[in-house]
């Protein structure tokens, strides 16, 4: 159970580690992987405490959602549009759903365990 | 965090496929951190060295092509007036040289027309009225210098190659005429009056021999008992003229 947290840790030292300097055009991309991550880390989370935790849908859940997100960057770059901004605001209900439903669920847990 | 808190108590339910599900979590936590470690070193870094907010960069950049565009305008401009200066100086270098010439011209047709005084080797012609006195039932007129006299005697100067001639300090020019009012003799409005040094500039000895010549008109007053005297001297000086110009009825005319 230690090695998602030991996962994050590497994850952290190797970007403390190696220092990739992102481009400033990009900057709008990684911040919307870093979307995509969360909110499929919290998606995976939930999914695991409902205990309907699929790898398939876990990873082609971040892989599509960060792809698309990152293609209407571009197309918003494209137009001289903020449309990365619908892609962030989207992510972030989906993370407060998330951590909404999570919260519920472990509530519930307890709630359950403590009766 | 929340997956410490979850995977703390162990739920029953939430061990179906742990080892899976632990690695594509610890995968994408460590995908997440390292791209928001980055991320935010980018923007630390950013921000620690251009002090502004990656959000704000669109719109520097935007200032930033406008300024440089307006950079390359003023550049041009630059470069146009730099052509223009270096034309003007060009310019005021051959204005110079111009005015130079110009200035030289003026010295040489002054000193060509008798505005200057000049000096050089030359010849003295000294006239008086003559000694004699008039004998019984001679006319007075024989005895005195006409105005006639003097200017036949500047002419032969002018003829025999003078450059510059002087009657008693009056210079005589293009325009000085040599009349008589009465019993005066009149030089560029001036007044003569007996001797009459005439001062002349030019080839000492062509001036002496053309002057003393058999037939001339030194020999023709001296023949009329007229006090002549000339000398050759190796400087002479003539003065300036010192009277006016005037064109009231003459224009310069187009036609050469």
């Amino acid at each position: 159970m230690w090695l998602p947290v030991v996962g994050l840790v590497v994850g952290v030292a190797l970007g403390f580690l190696f220092s990739v300097e992102i481009p400033l055009g990009y900057v709008k991309y990684t911040a919307i992987m870093i979307l995509a991550a969360i909110d499929t880390i919290l998606g995976g989370l939930r999914a695991q405490v409902e205990d309907r935790f699929d790898l398939r849908i876990f990873l082609s859940g971040f892989v599509v959602n960060a792809a698309f997100a990152a293609l209407l960057t571009g197309i918003g770059d494209l137009l001289g549009l903020d449309i990365y901004l619908g892609a962030v605001i989207a992510f972030s209900i989906r993370i407060f759903d998330n951590v909404g439903f999570i919260r519920r669920d472990v509530l519930t847990h307890y709630l359950k365990i403590g009766r | 965090m929340p997956d410490h808190r979850t995977a703390g108590p162990s739920p029953p339910g939430m061990r179906a496929r742990p080892g899976r599900w632990a690695a594509a979590m610890a995968t994408l936590l460590a995908v997440a951190g390292f791209l928001a470690v980055t991320q935010a070193r980018t923007e630390w870094q950013i921000r620690r060295t251009l002090r502004i907010p990656s959000t704000r960069l669109e719109e520097l950049a935007f200032e930033l092509r406008e300024q440089e565009r307006r950079r390359a305008a003023l550049e041009g401009q630059v470069g146009e007036l730099r052509v223009r200066l270096a034309e003007y100086e060009r310019a005021a270098a051959e204005g110079r040289t111009a005015a130079v010439r110009l200035s030289r011209d003026l010295q040489e047709l002054r000193a060509r027309v008798g505005l200057t005084a000049l000096e050089g080797p030359g010849v003295v012609v000294t006239l008086s009225d003559s000694t004699r006195p008039p004998r019984a039932g001679e006319d007075p007129n024989k005895t005195i210098l006409h105005y006639s006299d003097i200017a036949a005697v500047v002419a032969e100067l002018w003829a025999a190659g003078a450059e510059a001639v002087a009657l008693n300090g009056e210079r005589v020019i293009s325009n000085t005429g040599v009349n008589c009012v009465g019993t005066t003799i009149l030089c560029n409005t001036k007044r003569m009056a007996p001797p009459y040094v005439i001062t002349a500039i030019g080839d000492r000895a062509r001036l002496t021999e053309y002057l003393r010549r058999p037939g001339g008109v030194l020999e023709l007053l001296a023949a009329f008992d007229f006090p002549v005297r000339l000398a050759a001297y190796a400087r002479v000086q003539v003065p300036p003229y010192r009277g006016t110009f005037r064109f009231e009825y003459a224009g310069v005319s187009e036609k050469e």
